[in-house]
């Protein structure tokens, strides 16, 4: 059992592509590793920063398969009225983002990334102990997770 | 002593058991019976195949503004792509939104990033301005069911304004429920049942008006790149052709075997998983026979040859040394050329970092003129025809995406197992084992987790296309607004929604409303109105 409730992460999507894949392999092993994960979907960067205030997330996740500019102006909205929130960015990042992520401060997760990586990254943000298994956890098909979470409907 | 046909089982990517080696025992009987172009076409939609005619080289293209997409285009046919297919700005195509949605300005930077702004019957006039669409063979985009009535009636707008009969026209529509029902759903969509109505009105048109045109071409590719097995990805394609062909023998205005051949082209994914993938293109030409045959007595030989466009796995494209990507697309391919494909697209190499740049589009076009000039693989139809292996692995990719066919059945069908999440539960699932597989190591990927050293680091920019896409598409969008013919407008957008309420054929009406010059975001407004809005199934 945990000693703390579990941190909570905001996963947005900047864009109106709706490229899923990504987004959902993340959400799955952040909620795997014991994050309470909220999906907001595609969203607007101003929507983005005040549900990160609205429900209160230590982390914000986003996804995005636009350009980095998009991604960028959420991160600046979310650092003058949510200074306190982290934010980590995945998706299609050509190299030429992932120096602007770096020289931000944000790390970025490219395709390929591993999935352990992106909870590590998780965990240090937000300064979550690695969480140990549950009884439930063990012998749980991976893909089968998101069943036991409280549903979020997707926008 | 141990045969070594006894040795433990390896998988294909679908999960079908591989012996080390196969014999005459393994293959059914039946099945190498036949030639190609004769049922059930097994071996080959023609008789001649790639002698008589080579696949054709059929690449997806498309960003910023309607002069950049045309330039894109006639690139690629100057370099030897022998048809054309149109990408279309996501944030407004696939959604029906005009630049000036709230949606989109909210992310005007990203507009045109992965297709064209194409509004309005004039963006589409730029487009084609300077090729030869009387001759070359077009598949105008529209992969989204909502928004290809408006894609079509444009390009067909076009033709006519050139004196090029419809009839003549040579083509593919696609408006897949794959793409935004399953693989990349969008914020906002129709109904699958009103988008299941927009399709049948297509194929009736089609068919009494075009006799050389495909009027819809299910993409399986959309469920496989989004985790469908290749057995799921027939199943449920073949489930898919089951709602239009019932649905247009509920209509009762067409021939059944006329309006089979409207959707016997279809699309298929192609991956690195060479074998299967070549089993799946064979099985699919066989369960189309049989499927046509057992359940609409259709028999048909235009009817029931299944005629296929190949397209390679994105998502097994690496985003680390992108250079070898160049050799998994010509494996991906040579499953298609081996299978049997009527055309053909090959991923950038760049796939995992951007649109194509042009380099990278040069590449797959000549990757494919290499397998057609330099490699013999036209010469012989069906090749691998009497492999015991080839053959025995077809009947197992046959049999199991009959079975999965009847699950989608016993669920009330393709539509409903979009509308259930049914079948993304199943993707999902297969995508994390995959996944699973990668973290773990037990699947190996060259350059990700393994073999990730680089001698020589080869970094790909990232094509990123043209950055005015949306302010160019706002000036021409007000201009449109207020040049164009109120009452004109008016009275076609009118008749477009009178048609929507009536369940008169949308086609006509809406190649009236683009006539009269309706936006993309227009179109966009009646269909919620009429329609409303889907509600995905699923939860991330």
């Amino acid at each position: 059992m945990n000693r703390h409730p579990p941190k909570r992460v905001l996963i947005a999507k900047t864009g109106l592509d709706g490229h899923w894949r990504g987004v959902s392999a993340v959400a799955h092993a952040l909620r795997d590793a014991g994050f309470e994960v909220i999906f907001a979907g595609m969203a607007r960067p101003e929507q983005i920063v005040a549900m990160a205030l609205q429900e209160d997330v230590d982390l914000v996740g986003l996804n995005i398969g636009g350009r980095i500019e998009v991604a960028l102006r959420t991160i600046s909205g979310l650092r003058d009225e949510a200074p306190d929130i982290p934010v980590f960015v995945g998706g299609t990042l050509p190299p030429a983002s992932m120096r602007q992520l770096a020289g931000i401060g944000v790390q970025g997760f490219p395709p390929g990334s591993s999935l352990s990586a992106i909870v590590d990254a998780a965990r240090r943000l937000t300064g979550a102990e690695p969480s140990r298994p549950t009884p439930q956890d063990l012998g749980t098909p991976r893909g089968s997770s998101y069943e036991h979470h409280q549903p979020v409907p997707y926008q | 002593m141990t045969s070594p046909r006894n040795e433990p089982s390896v998988l294909t990517s679908s999960g079908i058991p591989l012996k080390v080696v196969y014999g005459r025992d393994d293959v059914p009987a039946g099945l190498t019976s036949g030639w190609p172009g004769q049922r059930p076409f097994t071996r080959g939609a023609h008789a001649q195949m790639y002698r008589s005619k080579p696949w054709r080289i059929f690449q997806l293209s498309g960003f910023g503004n309607p002069e950049d997409e045309g330039a894109r285009i006639r690139f690629l046919l100057e370099h030897g792509e022998t048809g054309f297919i149109m990408e279309h700005d996501r944030n407004t195509a696939d959604h029906l939104y005009d630049l000036d949605h709230p949606d989109v300005v909210a992310r005007h930077e990203d507009v045109g990033m992965v297709g064209a702004v194409i509004q309005s019957l004039e963006d589409y006039e730029t487009v084609l301005d300077g090729i030869d669409i009387a001759s070359v063979y077009a598949h105008p985009g529209g992969g989204v069911v909502q928004h290809a009535p408006f894609t079509l009636a444009c390009y067909w707008s076009v033709a006519h304004r050139r004196g090029i009969p419809l009839a003549s026209l040579t083509g593919t529509s696609q408006a897949d429920f794959f793409l935004t029902y399953l693989g990349c759903i969008t914020k906002q969509q129709i109904p699958t049942s009103a988008g299941l109505r927009l399709n049948l009105d297509t194929l009736e048109f089609c068919l009494e008006r075009m006799p050389r045109w495909t009027p819809v071409s299910i993409a399986g590719y959309n469920g496989a790149d989004s985790g469908l097995n290749g057995y799921q990805e027939l199943g449920a394609v073949m489930a898919n052709a089951v709602e239009y062909l019932d649905g247009l023998a509920a209509r009762g205005t067409l021939d059944l075997a006329r309006a089979a051949s409207g959707v016997a082209g279809v699309n298929f994914r192609v991956s690195l998983d060479l074998f299967e993938d070549i089993a799946k293109l064979r099985a699919a030409r066989t369960m189309w026979t049989q499927l046509l045959e057992q359940r609409y007595g259709i028999r048909d030989e235009r009817a029931a040859r299944l005629r296929i466009h190949s397209l390679t796995a994105g998502s097994q494209m690496t985003y680390q040394q992108p250079l070898n990507n160049i050799a998994r697309g010509t494996i991906m391919a040579l499953a298609g050329v081996l299978g049997g494909t009527q055309s053909l697209g090959i991923s950038g190499y760049d796939e995992a970092v951007s649109i194509p740049s042009e380099h990278a589009h040069q590449m797959s076009v000549r990757v494919q003129q290499i397998l057609q000039n330099e490699c013999n693989l036209t010469a012989v139809a069906d090749p691998l025809g009497g492999s015991f292996f080839v053959e025995a692995l077809t009947a197992e990719v046959l049999e199991r995406a009959w079975s999965f066919f009847g699950q989608i059945q016993d669920r009330g069908g393709f539509l409903a197992t979009l509308d259930s999440g049914w079948l993304h539960t199943e993707a999902m699932q297969n995508q994390a084992s995959q996944l699973e597989e990668i973290e773990s190591g037990a699947r190996k990927v060259v350059g990700v987790n393994f073999a990730d050293g680089d001698v020589s680091e080869f970094e790909i920019d990232g094509f990123q296309g043209s950055s005015d896409a949306w302010e160019r598409g706002i000036e021409r969008l007000e201009r449109i607004r207020a040049r164009r013919n109120g009452n004109l407008h008016k009275r076609a957008m009118t008749e477009l929604e009178r048609a929507c309420n009536s369940g008169a054929n949308i086609i006509p009406p809406m190649i009236e409303a683009v006539t009269a010059e309706a936006t993309v975001g227009e179109i966009g407004d009646v269909f919620r109105a009429a329609f409303g809005d889907w509600t995905p199934p699923i939860q991330f």
